[in-house]
């Protein structure tokens, strides 16, 4: 009976324009909409596969400003049980060192976890080293980019597929797994689902709660600091090519001048 | 007065809106010229409990309203994913059976409705008797303790997909001798019933039917509830079968106005995108004005019916389908003229969308029946037919 903490997040929607804040250079939470991203519709996925699988429990755990609860809400409606939501000023553009303490510190609140499965990397800031910071922070053995999870007792086994190959992994549980875009489609919120989400419980926790120094979160305390950001230059027209018989010949040229082929 | 739907309601659309786009309208439109059903997406759906939201909780139904069940529709039809038998079998067929129903046709049907597994056609129009339901002639004989039906019907939509059709007859009174409106139900394998596809200039994934009763035998049972609910049992199908119709037109002008809106800022012609021509701008602001008000009165036309309020609901739910079968015509006019030569391509998805936003106008109930009700009983004007 797995007792199980995925990490979600709410990011922006990839498919509207993302912004940063020109004032301070942090997500300008504005001008998109916010969805939980999907690499932890991923995640929740995972955990709720091993949950039917052995009865065990799935907590969510979000960082993130009020709003989030949408997110949280999403993760419960595919049948998460409860969730624990960190939200606190302070935090406001904290970086990942600050941000894998505070989830580490939220995770000691819930008694007895075996796992904890995040997404490999947010599709907001792609930084993608949380869940091995995580990992340190909680001693616990880390098993990232899992393309394939099994739970066996106590001990866990992951497919863990980089550019640089496939490896196998195997660990004792606890452990903290991440997990890539190809280890599940996420379920759709059944109707049942989205009714019981709003009566589960989801514990809103503070900075202060957690005891973790405020000193140690938030913009001004993060270790690199964006200095200058300027948005991605808009797309040139491409290049036109008319096939007269020979447009074959002309996408090849093209293409081995670009080092494709 | 809150104008703003649960924060289930709206994760409720957003799920659905997700499930509609993975199929998306090329999913429809392959489904639909190729003659097949979107069998696919109406049983995941099912299985979800999305067409089952309005089913009450003790038949396994998600015990909601018509309100999520018009939010459901709404956003398959947004997706490019129009499923035409929401408005009949979850919206008609279901409430009617759950309201009026006898306890056995509930334990029988209305898990089924709950889950989908069930797809339940309505039948109430026939050759001589459209707008002008009161001269239905398909009549129901007693026999042996059960029915003997006989009678046609037209333009009954899928009825190939449907268990069961749930027929509007008539049968005698057993004191007055007068012929007064019943409900039956009646398996589409039922002996004596045979149903023939009408060929129709629609591309759509649901088709339409003529029925045929020919001495077709029912049991007891097949009427629905009791002898003296018909009235009652039609009036609450009505404002379902009008707040889905909304919903469906509603749907389909969000999905062409998304889709006018969209080419208008990336085709450019003189430079600029097209979108920046008031000539293109204003006539898609306006759709998107009248959109907004149609839901509106959709919405309360669904609050009122939630509410228990019949009555409140009809004149809302009439001019809701009014307002939504006119702006999503208004809304696939523009985006086809948004996208020029393109608007009548096959590759861009519109041009079928000219007949299929045609059909609000006319069912479930035509354009200037919803008038006549408005003119004579919102308005108290004399009735002129
Ligand atoms: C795609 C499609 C699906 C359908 N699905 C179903 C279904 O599942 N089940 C079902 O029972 N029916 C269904 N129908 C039938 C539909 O409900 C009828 O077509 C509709 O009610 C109009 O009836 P009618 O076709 O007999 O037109 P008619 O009643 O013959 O009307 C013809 C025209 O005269 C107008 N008119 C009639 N009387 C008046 C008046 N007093 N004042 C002013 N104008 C008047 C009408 O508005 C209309 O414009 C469907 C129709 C279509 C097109």
């Amino acid at each position: 009976m797995p007792n199980i903490v995925v990490l979600v997040k709410q990011v922006p929607d990839t498919y509207s324009e993302r912004k940063l804040n020109e004032s301070d250079h942090t997500l300008d939470r504005e001008s998109a909409d916010a969805v939980l991203d999907e690499i932890n519709e991923r995640a929740v996925e995972e955990a709720l596969k091993i949950k039917e699988a052995s009865e065990g429990e799935v907590t969510v755990l979000c960082v993130g400003p009020d709003r989030a609860t949408d997110a949280i809400r999403k993760a419960l409606s595919m049948g998460a049980d409860k969730a624990i939501h960190v939200s606190d000023e302070s935090l406001h553009g904290s970086d990942m060192v600050a941000t894998a303490k505070v989830i580490a510190a939220a995770i000691g609140r819930v008694e007895g976890v075996d796992l904890v499965i995040a997404g490999n990397e947010a599709s907001d800031g792609r930084g993608g080293a949380v869940p091995a910071m995580l990992a340190e922070l909680l001693g616990m053995p880390q098993l990232t980019h899992a393309r394939q999870v099994t739970v066996d007792g106590s001990t866990v086994q992951v497919d863990r597929e980089t550019e640089e190959g496939l490896t196998h992994l195997e660990a004792g549980l606890p452990a903290v797994i991440s997990v890539t875009e190809k280890i599940n489609e996420p379920r759709y919120p059944s109707f049942k689902g989205i009714m019981a989400a709003k009566k589960k419980p989801v514990e809103t926790l503070t900075v202060a709660d957690l005891g973790v120094d405020a000193g140690e979160v938030g913009l001004a305390n993060a270790w690199s600091t964006v200095l200058e950001a300027a948005p991605k230059p808009p797309r040139t027209a491409g290049q036109r090519v008319d096939d007269e018989g020979d447009g074959g010949t002309k996408i090849a040229e093209y293409l081995v001048g670009q080092k494709l082929i | 007065m809150n104008f703003v739907e649960s924060a289930e309601r709206q994760a409720l659309r957003e799920a659905v809106a997700e499930l509609g786009r993975s199929y998306g309208h090329e999913y429809y439109l392959e489904k639909a010229r190729g003659g097949g059903h979107t069998s696919e997406l109406w049983d995941e759906a099912g299985r979800l409990g999305y067409l089952g939201v309005s089913v009450p909780e003790e038949y396994g139904g998600g015990g909601a309203g018509i309100g999520d069940l018009a939010a459901v529709c709404e956003e398959f039809c947004a997706a490019g994913t129009p499923m035409l038998l929401m408005v009949v079998s979850p919206a008609i067929c279901a409430t009617v059976l759950a309201r009026f129903g006898t306890d056995e046709q509930k334990k029988h049907w209305l898990p089924g409705f709950a889950s989908g597994q069930v797809r339940m056609s309505f039948a109430i129009t026939e050759p001589d008797a459209g707008s002008n339901s009161h001269r239905i002639t398909t009549t129901a004989r007693r026999d042996n303790g059960g029915w003997v039906l006989n009678g046609r019907k037209v333009y009954i939509s899928g009825v190939d997909e449907a268990d069961a059709v749930l027929v509007v007859g008539r049968m005698e009174d057993a004191r007055t001798g007068n012929l007064k409106p019943a409900l039956f139900i009646v398996p589409t394998d039922t002996p004596g019933f045979e149903y023939r596809e009408i060929a129709m200039d629609l591309v759509s994934a649901d088709k339409q039917f003529g029925l045929f009763f020919d001495d077709v035998r029912l049991p007891a049972d097949a009427l629905v509830g009791s002898e003296d609910a018909a009235i009652a049992q039609l009036f609450a199908g009505l404002n379902p079968e009008r707040i889905m119709g909304a919903s469906f037109s509603l749907g389909i002008a969000r999905y062409a106005l998304g889709k006018g809106v969209g080419y208008a800022k990336e085709r450019s012609v003189f430079g600029a995108p097209i979108g920046s021509h008031q000539g293109l701008a204003h006539p898609l602001a306006q759709v998107k004005i009248e959109l907004e008000l149609a839901k509106l009165m959709t919405q309360k036309a669904a609050a009122l019916y939630d509410a228990g309020d019949d009555f409140g609901a009809g004149e809302a739910a009439n001019m809701a389908k009014y307002a939504g079968a006119e702006v999503a015509i208004k809304a696939v006019d523009q985006a086809v003229q948004v996208h020029g030569g393109n608007g009548l391509a096959s590759e861009y998805g519109l041009g079928t969308l000219i007949g299929a936003v045609r059909v609000g106008r006319i069912a479930p109930v035509s354009r200037e029946m919803v008038l006549n009700f408005v003119a004579q009983h919102s308005l108290g004007l004399p009735k002129s037919y």
